[in-house]
């Protein structure tokens, strides 16, 4: 296996597009709505429903089409299922945190809980975009009206203007309780939505 | 106050490229917030048992048109620890450069026999295999007459491990002018798939493809 020079890491495999044509069949309508264990299923995890929409534009604000977006966030107790918090008392046995949805238009909607504040931190959800023409851009969205907001460090670490723009805004209620919040994704351009790296490289 | 990372590059020739790529450096995340952007991505997907096997739609049909390969390899992270129990979701377009999926509208032929999508899971060991047509390349841009090299798309979900990449061939003549490929620079080696002897399978060529995933996609609980 190749080696970094001076390392004993082995070298990472290169990212790629996703392409275009991401496959609809790996679609799996249970990443998509949280709030739903599976047809059938008794049980659900504990929460205020919530529901993510708005639109992944481009550099020209045109809707950026079959993007794939993946979600991760903390359960309502801001606890997140990973395997450091394996066996932690605040999981929620019927909540992983992890969602994937394909937009064909760039339209997306995300039903899930609202993630509780944990540690230092505001309720967040890190959303992941792949899509044509990109790599995968990882941001981390807030919601309006969050006490915590103003000492999150990672918005703590943006200008006010960029702060703007990774907080969602709310937009009322549906008839089942839902409180909706509104965020668009802009890939480039002005209004350039921030995107987050990783490690220093 | 912001700290700056990478800034990411443009694929040459690539319009979507050019309309997607973020032109602000991306933001360093500040250290108390690292573990929060990790997903973990849970198992529970499901697989039919026959999708390994992409030169044909199901077991008993007849093989889609092309030549049939291998692809093996271990999955690994950096420090070269196997990553087991991986999805490994496949796709690709079929021997005349054709996907089925409802966008694609290259108007290009397509071939009965041919899916072209299925999904692995890698064994207690890192390693994984699956069967396909080798791809044809397709033109990606018909005005300036820029193809589109053979290349097997792999999108790789694992704990807390996550990477879409592509595996490309040996010895194309589109490798070069790919624009990720550019943009890959010398990297562009490891996503090639290493040729080996098949004479004792039931396929015409065999590729080698190890993935390693860190760097950014980097795991840090495992
Ligand atoms: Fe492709």
């Amino acid at each position: 296996m190749t080696q970094d020079n001076g390392s004993n890491l082995l070298k990472a495999t290169n990212e790629d597009t996703s392409g275009p044509f991401f496959p609809i069949y790996f679609q799996d309508e249970s990443l998509e709505d949280l709030t739903v264990l599976g047809p059938g299923i008794v049980g659900a995890p504990s929460g205020q429903h919530i529901i993510l929409c708005g639109r992944v534009l481009d550099r020209h604000g045109n809707l950026a089409n079959g993007v794939l977006m993946e979600f991760w966030q903390a359960n309502a107790k801001g606890i997140y299922n990973s395997p450091a918090n394996l066996g932690h008392p605040d999981l929620d046995s019927w909540f992983n945190g992890y969602g994937r949805l394909r937009s064909a238009s760039g339209e997306y909607k995300f039903c899930t809980i609202m993630p509780g504040a944990s540690d230092s931190r505001a309720p967040n959800i890190t959303i992941t975009l792949f899509s044509d023409g990109i790599s995968r851009i990882v941001t981390q969205v807030f919601f309006e009206g969050h006490k915590a907001n103003e000492t999150d460090p990672v918005l703590k670490s943006l200008d006010t203007d960029d702060q703007a723009r990774l907080i969602a805004r709310h937009g009322g209620q549906t008839d089942g309780g839902a409180e909706i919040y509104l965020l668009d994704i802009v890939m480039a351009g002005v209004n350039e939505t921030p995107f987050f790296d990783d490690f220093e490289s | 106050m912001t700290q700056f990372g990478r800034q990411l590059g443009i694929g040459p020739t690539d319009n979507t490229s050019d309309q997607r790529t973020p032109r602000k450096p991306l933001r360093l995340i500040p250290s108390v917030a690292r573990e929060s952007f990790v997903p973990v991505v849970p198992a529970r997907y499901v697989i039919r048992t026959h999708e390994w096997d992409m030169t044909r739609i199901a077991p008993g049909r007849p093989r889609g048109d092309g030549t049939p390969i291998e692809v093996t390899g271990t999955l690994r992270n950096e420090n070269g620890t196997p990553i087991r129990d991986a999805l490994i979701e496949i796709w690709n377009a079929n021997h005349h450069g054709r996907y089925r999926h409802v966008e694609d509208a290259s108007g290009l032929q397509l071939d009965e026999n041919f899916f072209g999508m299925g999904r692995v899971v890698t064994d207690e060991d890192g390693n994984y295999r699956f069967w396909t047509i080798s791809p044809g390349a397709y033109l990606a841009r018909p005005d300036i007459g820029r193809w589109r090299p053979k290349h097997i798309h792999l999108s790789i979900s694992g704990g807390s491990a996550r990477l879409i990449t592509q595996m490309y061939f040996p010895n194309e003549p589109n490798n070069a002018s790919d624009p990720m490929a550019i943009l890959m620079g010398d990297g562009f080696e490891n996503n090639i798939g290493k040729t080996y002897e098949t004479s004792d399978l039931d396929v015409d060529e065999g590729y080698r493809f190890d993935i390693v995933v860190g760097g950014r996609n980097a795991t840090f609980f495992e």
